[in-house]
């Protein structure tokens, strides 16, 4: 290589540098500013979801029954009840009870489901069918075992039947998800029932619902018919 | 009889403070009611011997593929007076029609309730006896294991995995294990047993 190309060579290279040390921190700052909006925007998203509903002052204040363990330990709810302004419409009415029970009661001992749960959604069929879309948590933070995953549920229906005549029955999700159990016991596959008085609704839901005819959350699998002893089960 | 110790494998099921698991204890519970109920005179399938995790399915396949066997599942709470017991049986289940009279699977234990409930309230009026604090008959759950178990079929859950010292619950194995024997020894003349595996009784 001539004395020229090396000099043309250098010069290049030390431009290069001088670049990139004026460029670089720009980058490290665009780069740094990006991450904070996505964060924010993802702070944000997960409040919308878990925001509690807000309890409108102007909704007519009736006495709500809230069932939270009795404390005799012996697996059993105790009707609690607390004067609260709940909406005539069916959905709303009912997550304003069901964030109310998830608050907990004030003995905190007397609580059935984990304080960090959370009600994501909340949708009611034509036929009764009310769908409850719970946080992980409800099923992560439960002790696991039948009675106290039976008690969480029983508190949760239990609450809907004093409050919303229009829930016939209930299904819960968990995280969007349909669950087998709840925290290895309890069958979360099948609607638990509610209220089995409980009068067809004859208008839609206020709340977005699934777009689905029927209540069937997932097709239906063929019944599988018990074969004769198969050599392995 | 087929005892099914629930969990197993990396679902330790309950856990208590200084590493009690319910699938360990289950394990070893299930070794004196199957010692029990093989001095009832019954022959005993388990579900797992040792650490693996058959499924829901695969342990009422066990039970659905034996004529005429009464299943029963064992488990360890974490909440509960320690020192108390509770039987539980299915929730009713509407049973769906079948042309061929055979039982759909995922409500195999429709048929069963009735007969689950007699069995449950057996074993659990035997409990109740040895374990102060525990009810005298059968309770109501939506247990997973049993709804598509096609037999008499009852879950027994020990209080609980949060005690101190394990010998608390260690201690109840025996009076568990003969409740769960003598009950089903006084359960098994009234269960007519259906003709053919997977038929309604």
């Amino acid at each position: 290589m001539t004395p020229r190309w090396r000099y043309w060579f250098a010069g290049a290279l030390f431009l290069a540098v001088v670049i990139a040390a004026i460029y670089l921190p720009i980058l490290r700052r665009h780069i740094r500013q990006a991450a904070k909006l996505q964060q924010r925007s993802e702070e944000q998203a997960r409040r919308e979801l878990t925001q509690p509903t807000v309890i409108n002052p102007s909704d007519p204040r009736v006495k709500a029954k809230l069932y939270w363990a009795s404390g005799a330990d012996d697996g059993t709810l105790s009707a609690v009840s607390v004067e609260l302004p709940l909406s005539n419409d069916p959905v709303l009415r009912a997550k304003q009870v069901l964030n109310t029970l998830l608050a907990g009661p004030v003995d905190t001992e007397l609580r059935t489901v984990p304080p960090d749960a959370a009600l994501l959604a909340f949708y009611l069929l034509p036929d009764g069918t009310a769908i409850a879309d719970f946080s992980e948590a409800l099923a992560t933070s439960i002790p696991s075992g039948i009675e106290s995953e039976q008690l969480a549920v029983d508190s949760i229906t239990k609450t809907l039947e004093a409050n919303v005549p229009k829930v016939r029955r209930l299904k819960i999700l968990i995280h969007g998800q349909e669950m087998e159990t709840l925290a290895g016991h309890l069958d979360l596959s099948q609607a638990f029932l509610v209220n089995a008085n409980a009068a067809p609704g004859s208008r839609a839901a206020a709340t977005p619902q699934p777009t689905a005819a029927g209540p069937a959350l997932t097709p239906p699998a063929a019944p599988v018919k018990l074969a004769a002893p198969a050599a392995k089960p | 009889m087929v005892l099914d110790p629930a969990h197993g494998g990396t679902d330790l099921g309950a856990r208590g403070t200084g590493g009690i698991h319910e699938s360990d204890i289950v394990l070893e519970f299930a070794a004196q009611v199957r010692t029990a109920l093989e001095a009832q005179g019954f022959q005993v399938v388990q579900t797992r011997q040792g650490n693996a995790n058959p499924s829901f399915d695969d342990r009422s396949a066990m039970a659905n593929a034996q004529r005429g066997s009464i299943f029963v599942t064992l488990h360890i709470a974490s909440t509960g007076v320690p020192g108390t017991a509770r039987v539980y049986v299915m929730n009713d289940l509407a049973s769906a029609a079948d042309a061929t009279g055979l039982i759909p699977w995922d409500r195999a234990q429709a048929p069963f309730v009735s007969l689950s409930r007699k069995l449950g309230d057996q074993v659990s009026a035997l409990i109740a006896q040895r374990f102060k604090g525990s009810p005298a008959a059968a309770q109501t759950a939506s247990v997973r294991q049993l709804r598509t178990t096609a037999a008499p079929a009852i879950a027994v859950e020990i209080s609980s995995v949060t005690v101190e010292d394990r010998a608390q619950i260690d201690h109840m194995a025996p009076g568990i294990a003969d409740a769960i024997a003598r009950g089903a020894a006084a359960f098994r003349p009234t269960y007519v047993v259906p003709a053919n595996p997977g038929e309604r009784p």
